[in-house]
């Protein structure tokens, strides 16, 4: 029918360019908005000079990579650490434990001393005065900082969206069965309603920032089309997760806005995640020769999916308590429970994130004592990966860059997801239309081969968008992370994307034969509720790191809430 | 903080393997993309199709969730090498090798998954049967419409069979993708230099003691043929004669001729590629020339390019097809020699029979044709038989080549007449 035809290729079209578009603008409007840092305080050096303090927690010290950067009489490289809590209340802590940090005179033990405007501060043999900055002159600071969405307007990249996936949708209606169509059309009018929603409720709280969700539902829209071509029946039950994930993500955000509360949750967190990958070991059935799902009532999930956000919860930390070893120590039991438990399920390409996860958040955190240890937990690590090395994933290893070579054996799946994305050149044969996405045929081919799918029916350069989209996120992240009030956010955001970049890696590159095949998921693409749910809780962490000025929802204002300053006047 | 958020650029370096990994990926996908999307060709093509021969057989037809296969066991190997299979083990099979692929649009769906094809699968079988395990390649075309009707390689496989313990060479096309020494049948070729470079041939005269001493080197003929006319010396297989007017006319015409006549170059049945031969092409002595001027040197001929200047000798001097799928159209025409040689060539080759090999052998065909044993070098001969059929209802043209199959009237000319007889009672 010449008239579906001109349909599939005016579609084509439309969404390539919708689909650069928004990676552009996401880009753009990441790299024009200016990240002004916040002040919170100043510390006066002699009679002249101001130093703006700028995070919740400031490393003081002689060294380059301090905060907080002073010349003076024996003040060592790394002297003390400052931090401001929630309330407003400062505490100067000397957490290397080598004394010489006085307030007002007193000694500064680990623990910290409170800290009031105007005391004065001692390091070695230079005094500090502290100056808080009050209410009124923060909000004067704060005016001057630039405003975000300014330069690229958030409202027309969403809309770009919007059409990428109505005709996404379209493709869709050409491909699909007359019965399935009312349930992907269902679907995808959920995911475009819930993401105009989430959209205004951050223009009703006065957020602007919005380059992240946007990246998040671009992806979330090709799961969809994923899911919609290889198994249209469960598209509802995927956008109803969808609407779950992103109400969650809210909360996870907004929670993550309190630092103490924050910080209060870990060692639950942590529990949790042990119990769940407990659970997991005693409960756990059997796919695909590794043992990482529960499944009850018809219902199945990947307990090991929502330990990655407890994982990244827990590794995270703030400033004070890093330089304690027994704190680090924890962590690093913690790290090897679970990648132990996940190689003993035989979940091989989870415990390889976890890995990956554990190096990028050990080395953020470790200072030079720290380090040793946890090369050497690093190393035993390694080696309960290599107990993890089963029959299947040992073959996995063998067949790895020869999967030509044993195509009808140990290289089935990687050369099928290879040989339909090469079929879908750079345009793609439509969505729903080519044959990867065929379960019954393709085991597994909608999670762990889910790059194939996208090349195949969408094409090649859709298929890179949604690599650079997820690079986006992680950019986003660092470059985030650099003014983010505690390093809490600053390790949550890198570690959150550092752990989608591995996965992405090890399913892109895995399935095309690049790396050894190991059957993990797409960040936020791959069919799965578990994955969709922990992609979203982990872009919190995103978020949480964002403080440009009124740009995220998971930053507080800063400012005192009213009832506070009510109290504070009375 | 700052010394965390410094720290920070180990993501960026995990971001960096992300972008050279995606890089490296890109570059293959330009490379390879080709090869991958052939890999699974039935599957990136389209939904269904299927195979069927000139007889209205089903040799093969799929659908996304089957991959059938004729049920007759010897029908499937006999055709091994026209269907291919769904492993895509053989290079050449229709199974494998029909579809278009682009780095834009990618692999696009056939317009039609059914393919008719000119094969008659029962002279595949007859051919298959004749040649009986032997290592050949027979191929038959219709020199008048073009149609492919045979084409057989042997030794070949059960394509059903999902872990075949194949003999050596079975998922070989010998009809397209291998050459061979051709020994004498390649004096078809110097032949047609011959005709149209020495304007004396009728009058010339060829004298030969079996054998004759070229610049110190020896080329021996297979028997003493005294003095002998042009047509005498072909249907003798005369090598002394041969080499001597290859020498005659200079290695530049011959490679000339070689070149022209399509033996030097791949060539296409359908798309599908066959492998170029070989002829010497530097320069190279007398006595070289002269051994390369019967088919031997370092001469290689490919099947299929022969069955081409055999059809278009038949077909005085205009090559039709050939085809092996139907699609409506009556194929490309292509003049690859004169219609003056070719019609002398016809002579030459009826002259062989008659004179030569003997009618008797094959009764019932008006048959023009010329043997080759092409010595191996390896004290083995390969044997051909090459022709066509001089008749109006049954305009076929053939080659037979029985690999180490001793003497080319013997061996090839035997098993062509049981495969002729059997296509034109067909």
């Amino acid at each position: 029918m010449p008239n579906s035809e001109m349909l599939l290729t005016l579609s084509r079209v439309v969404m390539i360019l919708c689909s650069l578009s928004v990676i552009i603008r996401c880009l753009r409007s990441m790299l024009r908005d200016r990240y002004d840092p916040e002040t919170w305080a100043f510390l006066k050096i002699g009679k002249q000079q101001l130093l703006p303090v700028t995070h919740w927690e400031n490393l003081l010290g002689r060294s380059r990579s301090a905060d907080l950067q002073l010349e003076g009489k024996d003040i060592r490289r790394f002297h003390a650490v400052l931090r401001r809590t929630e309330d407003g209340a400062w505490r100067l802590f000397d957490v290397f434990g080598r004394g010489g940090v006085w307030v007002n005179g007193s000694a500064v033990t680990r623990d910290g001393l409170p800290l009031e405007s105007g005391d004065a501060i001692r390091l070695g043999g230079t005094t500090l005065r502290f100056l808080d900055a009050d209410e009124a002159r923060r909000e004067r600071l704060d005016s001057i900082r630039s405003p975000v969405g300014k330069r690229v307007s958030p409202v027309l990249t969403l809309l770009e969206l919007t059409v990428f996936q109505l005709f996404l949708l379209m493709q869709h209606a050409l491909s699909a069965l007359p019965e399935d169509l009312p349930g992907i059309a269902l679907s995808f009018a959920l995911l475009i309603l819930l993401e105009w929603s989430c959209f205004n409720a951050m223009r009703v709280i006065g957020r602007s920032g919005f380059e992240a969700e946007t990246l998040a539902f671009y992806l979330t829209s090709l799961g969809f089309s994923v899911c919609a071509a290889s198994a249209p029946e469960d598209t509802v039950r995927q956008a109803l997760i969808a609407l779950v994930s992103v109400i969650l993500f809210l909360l996870a955000g907004i929670w993550m806005r309190s630092l103490k509360r924050a910080e209060t949750l870990r060692l639950p967190a942590a529990l949790l995640a042990l119990l769940l990958l407990a659970a997991n070991y005693v409960l756990g059935s059997e796919i695909n020769g590794a043992r990482n799902w529960i499944v009850f009532g018809g219902f199945s999930f990947q307990p090991s999916e929502l330990v990655k956000v407890a994982y990244v919860y827990v590794g995270a930390s703030t400033l004070d308590r890093l330089y304690r070893r027994r704190n680090l120590f924890a962590f690093i039991v913690f790290s090897a429970i679970c990648v132990g438990v996940l190689a003993l399920l035989g979940d091989f390409g989870t415990a390889l994130i976890f890995f990956v996860t554990f190096l990028i958040i050990s080395f953020l955190r470790s200072g030079s004592i720290a380090t040793v240890f946890l090369a050497l937990a690093g190393a035993g690590m390694a080696g309960m990966l290599a107990v993890s090395v089963k029959p299947h994933i040992a073959r996995r290893f063998a067949v790895w860059g020869h999967v030509w070579e044993d195509r009808f054996d140990a290289g089935y799946q990687q050369t099928r997801a290879m040989s339909a994305a090469a079929a879908g050149g750079l345009f793609g044969k439509g969505a729903g239309a080519g044959w990867l996405h065929q379960t019954r045929m393709n085991a597994a081919s909608n999670t762990d081969l889910v790059f194939g799918i996208l090349s195949e029916e969408l094409g090649l350069i859709i298929a890179l968008c949604s690599i650079a989209a997820v690079l986006l996120l992680a950019f986003f992240a660092v470059r985030s992370a650099r003014n983010g009030r505690s390093s809490f956010y600053a390790i949550g955001a890198c570690a959150a994307t550092g752990l989608m970049l591995t996965q992405l890696s090890l399913n892109v590159f895995g399935s095309m034969d690049l790396l050894p095949f190991t059957g993990v998921p797409f960040p936020f693409v791959s069919k799965g509720g578990s994955s969709l749910l922990c992609c979203w809780l982990l872009l919190a962490f995103i978020k949480s790191a964002d403080n440009r000025k009124d740009a995220s929802f998971a930053v507080s204002s800063g400012f005192l809430p009213r009832k506070v300053k009510k109290e504070a006047k009375a | 903080m700052k010394q965390i958020t410094n720290r920070a650029v180990s993501v960026l370096l995990l971001a960096a393997f992300v972008i050279v990994g995606t890089l490296l990926y890109v570059i293959r996908f330009v490379d390879h993309g080709q090869d991958w999307a052939a890999a699974y060709s039935r599957e990136n093509a389209g939904a269904s199709g299927a195979l069927i021969d000139r007889n209205g057989v089903v040799l093969a037809s799929y659908s996304p969730y089957e991959s059938l296969f004729q049920e007759d066991a010897e029908l499937r190997q006999a055709n091994y090498h026209v269907t291919g299979d769904y492993y895509g083990r053989t290079g050449t099979g229709l199974l494998t090798d029909y579809q278009d692929y682009s780095l834009f649009t990618g692999t696009s769906r056939s317009q039609n998954a059914v393919l008719y094809l000119n094969i008659d699968s029962e002279l595949n079988r007859r051919a298959w049967q004749v040649l009986d395990g032997r290592p050949g390649a027979v191929l038959v075309t219709n020199y008048k419409t073009g149609e492919l009707l045979c084409m057989v390689s042997s030794p070949t496989i059960d394509p059903l069979d999902a872990e075949p313990d194949p003999p050596e060479g079975a998922y070989l096309n010998r009809c397209l993708s291998a050459s061979f020494v051709p020994g004498s049948v390649f004096k078809l070729v110097t032949a047609a230099a011959a005709i149209e470079k020495m304007p004396d041939l009728s009058e010339r005269r060829f004298f030969c003691e079996g054998s004759v001493e070229i610049a110190g080197v020896t080329i021996v003929c297979s028997g003493y043929h005294g003095e002998q006319t042009f047509e005498e010396a072909l249907s003798n297989s005369c090598n002394v004669a041969f080499s001597q007017i290859a020498i005659e006319l200079g290695q530049q015409t011959m490679v000339k001729k070689v070149r022209e006549l399509g033996f030097l170059d791949s060539q296409r049945l359908d798309g599908i590629p066959s492998v170029a031969g070989s002829f010497p092409t530097d320069f190279v002595g007398d006595p070289e020339l002269g051994w390369a001027g019967v088919g031997q040197s370092t001469d290689l001929i490919c099947p299929y390019a022969m069955l081409r200047y055999v059809s278009a000798i038949a077909n005085d001097g205009v090559l039709q097809g050939p085809q092996l799928v139907r699609d409506g159209s009556t194929g490309s025409a292509e003049r690859l020699l004169k219609a003056e040689t070719a019609k002398a060539l016809q002579r030459l080759m009826h002259y062989n029979v008659i004179n030569g090999y003997g009618a008797g052998r094959f009764p019932g065909l008006e048959l023009c044709a010329k043997t080759g044993t092409a010595e191996r070098g390896d004290g083995s001969s390969n044997a051909w038989f090459v022709g066509f059929l001089a008749d109006e209802e049954h305009p076929y043209a053939f080659v037979v080549m029985i690999e180490r199959g001793g003497s080319g009237l013997g061996a090839a000319g035997s098993a062509a007449n049981e495969i002729l007889q059997f296509a034109v009672n067909r």
